[in-house]
């Protein structure tokens, strides 16, 4: 029986039928001169306030799709919905993150002719989304800094692997014992290219120098066409 | 728990490759797991053995190997291993590091009869 047992080399990458799908629907994004971009944060960091509140900044400049992914319900899109941007709610149902077969799926809905950036929500999580390519340029954290200054050290994947991380709640900075110092330290240990914005969803400080990054970044994106 | 949507990618890469050779049971699966990836090792144990029930697999063993995190420094060329997650050159302490180990989710090879 023995003789038979035998290995067979493989080599192949798990990852490898989202990888193909991600880097169709990349060039579908680059096709439409859309700059998608991948929203990653844990449940309550303010992912959906902070696409509430730069909606209404960036609509003057620029045309916006937004989808949203969650795991049973619509909560997010109805909050997107009201400020009249195209938004597509895609369900896990159950499932932890978003795939790149999800997102190619709902891409039909969207009128390509008028949209300049995508903005996608992933499922409110720090750890399973980081490892799924859905084809964005780029991904952007939301950490609201009462979950703790430790939490970029302890999610190190996510932090190397975005371009821009936005610090959540900073008027909750006073009542917490959150050390913005450390905080930002472990950041840029992980990841020295990161941009690093601090805001208030609530009271809106900060938001600016976020839009205008954001701004500054679809602009770039549609002019580096090739 | 994104270790089932892995675990259907591994699965994926077995029916391909049992496919091509003359294979009645597979006896063990082996993963190389990059630290630089979220992927749980118990946690795919667990999903490894629901997805092999009624299977070719059933009774197979996985061994996962995980793959330490190893940079290359921009600046100096240097390359070491980044235990920490923190990237920062211990020669000439530049912090541009590019990754060249520790991103791999692989499957690397199967024992089978």
């Amino acid at each position: 029986m023995d003789s038979n047992r035998r290995e067979i080399e493989v080599m192949a990458n798990l990852l490898s039928s989202n990888d193909r799908q991600a880097e169709v629907n990349r060039a579908h994004f680059r096709k439409h001169n859309c700059l998608a971009i991948n929203v990653i944060g844990s449940p309550g960091a303010g992912k959906t306030s902070l696409l509430e509140k730069t909606l209404p900044l960036l609509l003057m400049e620029i045309h916006i799709g937004v989808i949203e992914g969650d795991i049973f319900t619509s909560k997010d899109a109805d909050r997107i919905a009201v400020h009249e941007v195209p938004v597509i709610q895609i369900n896990t149902g159950g499932g932890c993150h978003l795939d790149s077969k999800m997102v190619s799926k709902v891409l039909p809905e969207f009128n390509w002719q008028a949209t300049d950036l995508m903005i996608i929500e992933n499922v409110g999580n720090l750890v399973c989304p980081a490892d799924f390519d859905l084809g964005e340029a780029f991904k952007v954290i939301v950490l609201s800094i009462v979950e703790g200054d430790d939490k970029p050290a302890k999610y190190p994947v996510i932090f190397r692997n975005a371009k821009a991380v936005v610090l959540n709640k900073m008027d909750l900075e006073t009542f917490t014992d959150v050390n913005m110092e450390n905080m930002k330290q472990d950041i840029l240990a992980i990841n020295p290219d990161i941009q690093i914005f601090e805001v208030s969803c609530r009271n809106g400080k900060g938001l600016q120098a976020w839009v205008s990054w954001l701004t500054e970044e679809v602009k770039s994106y549609r002019e580096s066409k090739v | 728990m994104h270790e089932m949507s892995l675990m259907g990618g591994v699965f994926e890469v077995i029916e391909k490759t049992i496919s091509q050779y003359k294979v009645s049971r597979v006896l063990q699966v082996r993963l190389k797991v990059g630290e630089l990836t979220n992927a749980e090792p118990d946690a795919l144990q667990m999903v490894f053995e629901a997805f092999c029930k009624d299977t070719i697999c059933e009774g197979a063993e996985l061994i996962v190997e995980r793959v330490p995190v190893r940079g290359r420094c921009r600046n100096c060329q240097l390359e070491f291993t980044v235990p920490t997650m923190f990237f920062l050159c211990p020669k000439c302490q530049n912090t541009s590091i590019e990754v060249i180990q520790g991103e791999e989710l692989l499957l690397e090879s199967l024992e089978v009869e």
